[in-house]
């Protein structure tokens, strides 16, 4: 058996190969034919047993580094991505992941310091006498100013259609914002700086709408009460989740730092993806609920309702227990 | 093998069926021109959209529907902002329009394919390798400005491992190999002219060239239709005199260096029958391989 015969047999083999790929990757995969599936499986093993061989059978080197790409595409193709795992999500979501936060010291951390930041810039905004340009040197006088704006009038209710689009900015503007927060985790500064910065000018924001001489306070109240809940947890969830990401360099707990971060990444997402839902939840809220012309009641009751499903979720379902199969 | 890996930008990867192969990983160059591919077509889906809902809403029905039309416009900017490179990874097998384009695929660092979850959290974080931004505004001396992604911390976590991966790869256990497409070239098919062969017969056949040397012939005859024939003729200098006298030939017969080197490479690759014990072994895999079972001709 001569090299050249050798080759002269395989190569055959090695282009049709070659072509079922092409069609595969152009993601025409139902035009394949079954026999040519199977042609594929068969064709891919007996391409890797050559590239085993290529050096027993002293093949060229030009047709080794062919043999390397052709066995390479077809791995890629017979060995496919794989989608999300939608069964899992939602034992995931209401039994793996609440039980996590609960546990989670960074969570309660980032929480912490969301919420005192928030509470001492509201304490600062409401009382002027202690630090009177804290407010303006916060958000500035055009901010302040277009705040107050939006909320002169009384919340009345509006044109009913216009309700979805405002969900929907929400969804972009504020999701955006969590992910944000998320992502910087990572570096853990600019996370720590994003979380921050909202929760000062929230805060502020909170704080001076307080305020017995600003008029547009009670309107601010009005329409901020039923989904603050929501959106505030999420956003100190995000950051929370993000911060675990960050501490995972330095935190190993004796793995190597790029495992340790691995394995943070595979823990965190679902978190963040339960902060996501909160968002999508506190979206809905703020653009049907809360400017509708419903009484405070109401709105009220939304968020206590809200704020109680948050601590069943957080306490009731995240409470430590037992696991009851191994996962 | 550790040298090579080191030298060239390869990755060996294990299979399942207990192959090894090599993959090329992309380096951030080799991704950037993907990414902007990626990031015309998010621009151009966001433009199209826009103008369909809006047109759609404003000719079907009035101030209602454009309203539906800029929510569903308003989701799919958030979907197209955060998601499009997760959910294109996901279902197109590791790939987005980009990186289709410029033959490029994600894959887990162990070779396999990666999950849902790998692909979109690898697109989130990559948020963190575009900083630190800078406001255009500190360059032409503006006050508020648009912010400019450095992308600098995702460039120099690429060139601080063999990998090249960003930190959202590293975060995810993924990188991004060059998926090559080649045309099958057989080269000792080309090699059929007279001289050659007529020159490969006049080599004794108990010339058995040692593995690196017949590397060397691989390496360069397979390079020799890219070279002109002075440079062919500098680097076949070194080596053909050497050759000639092991198979007993000399220049006195017009032997060009060149074409001594093909000659060898015909002799090794083409004329020469393989090892007999090599292919008993290929009989003995009959299954995998029935080329190889075939009779020797």
């Amino acid at each position: 058996m001569r090299i050249a015969d050798l080759l002269a047999n395989r190569q055959h083999q090695w282009i049709e190969l070659d072509r079922l790929c092409a069609v595969l990757e152009t993601q025409r995969r139902r035009k394949l034919k079954a026999h040519e599936v199977s042609q594929f499986a068969a064709l891919y093993r007996s391409a890797c047993a050559d590239l085993a061989l290529a050096d027993a059978y002293h093949l060229p080197p030009n047709t080794v580094a062919y043999l390397h790409q052709l066995v390479g595409r077809a791995h890629n193709q017979l060995y496919r991505t794989r989608t999300f795992d939608y069964r899992n999500w939602g034992r995931k979501l209401f039994y793996d992941v609440p039980q996590q936060i609960f546990g989670d010291t960074c969570v309660q951390l980032v929480f912490l310091i969301f919420w005192l930041l928030f509470g001492m810039s509201a304490i600062l905004a409401a009382n002027p006498e202690s630090w009177p340009k804290f407010v303006d040197q916060v958000m500035g006088d055009e901010q302040v100013a277009s705040l107050e704006e939006n909320f002169a009038t009384p919340i009345a209710g509006r044109d009913a259609s216009i309700n979805p689009v405002t969900a929907a900015m929400y969804i972009y503007h504020n999701t955006g914002i969590g992910l944000k927060c998320f992502a910087g985790g990572l570096l853990i500064l600019p996370g720590l700086l994003i979380t921050s910065y909202n929760a000062v000018v929230l805060g502020t924001s909170f704080g001076y709408m307080a305020r017995p001489d600003v008029s547009a306070g009670i309107n601010f109240y009005h329409f901020v009460t039923a989904h603050g809940p929501f959106e505030l947890t999420a956003i100190a969830l995000s950051a929370g989740a993000g911060l675990r990401l960050g501490l995972s360099w330095i935190k190993t707990d004796g793995m190597k730092r790029i495992d340790s971060l691995r394995k943070a990444a595979t823990k965190t997402m679902p978190v963040m993806g339960a902060a996501m839902t909160l968002f999508f939840g506190a979206a809905l809220i703020e653009g049907f609920v809360s400017p509708s012309a419903a009484p405070y009641v109401l709105k009220a009751v939304t968020a206590v309702l809200s704020s109680g499903l948050l601590m069943f979720y957080f306490v009731v379902l995240g409470y430590p227990r037992e696991h009851p199969r191994a996962t | 093998m550790l040298v090579t890996q080191s030298i060239d930008s390869t990755i060996d990867i294990v299979t399942p069926e207990n192959i090894a192969f090599q993959y090329e990983v992309a380096g951030p160059f080799r991704r950037l021109p993907a990414f902007l591919i990626d990031l015309s077509v998010r621009g151009g889906i966001w433009v199209t959209m826009l103008v369909i809902f809006v047109v759609l809403g404003l000719a079907i029905g009035g101030i209602n529907l454009a309203a539906i039309g800029i929510t569903a416009w308003l989701v799919s900017w958030f979907v197209l902002e955060w998601f499009y490179g997760g959910l294109l990874e996901t279902f197109w097998n590791g790939q987005t329009v980009g990186k289709r384009v410029c033959h490029l695929r994600v894959l887990q660092i162990d070779g396999q394919p990666i999950n849902g979850m790998q692909a979109v959290m690898r697109n989130i974080l990559r948020l963190v390798d575009m900083m630190p931004l800078i406001p255009l505004g500190v360059l032409f001396s503006g006050e508020e400005s648009m912010l400019l992604p450095t992308c600098l911390i995702g460039i120099v976590t690429t060139l601080m491992n063999r990998r090249y991966q960003r930190l959202g790869d590293m975060a995810c256990g993924t990188m991004v190999v060059v998926e090559q497409r080649w045309q099958y070239a057989n080269d000792a098919k080309r090699m059929r002219y007279d001289d050659i062969e007529r020159l490969a017969l006049q080599i004794p056949d108990n010339f058995v060239p040692s593995r690196k040397l017949s590397d060397a012939l691989g390496a360069y005859v397979e390079r020799r239709s890219f070279l002109l024939p002075a440079r062919r003729a500098e680097i076949a200098s070194h080596l053909a005199p050497l050759l000639a006298t092991q198979v007993n030939l000399s220049k006195d017969d017009g032997l060009d260096d060149d074409q001594l080197l093909c000659a060898l490479y015909y002799h090794v690759f083409v004329t020469k029958p393989t090892a007999s014990e090599i292919h008993k072994k290929g009989k003995n895999k009959a299954p995998l391989h029935p080329a190889a079972t075939e009779p020797t001709s």
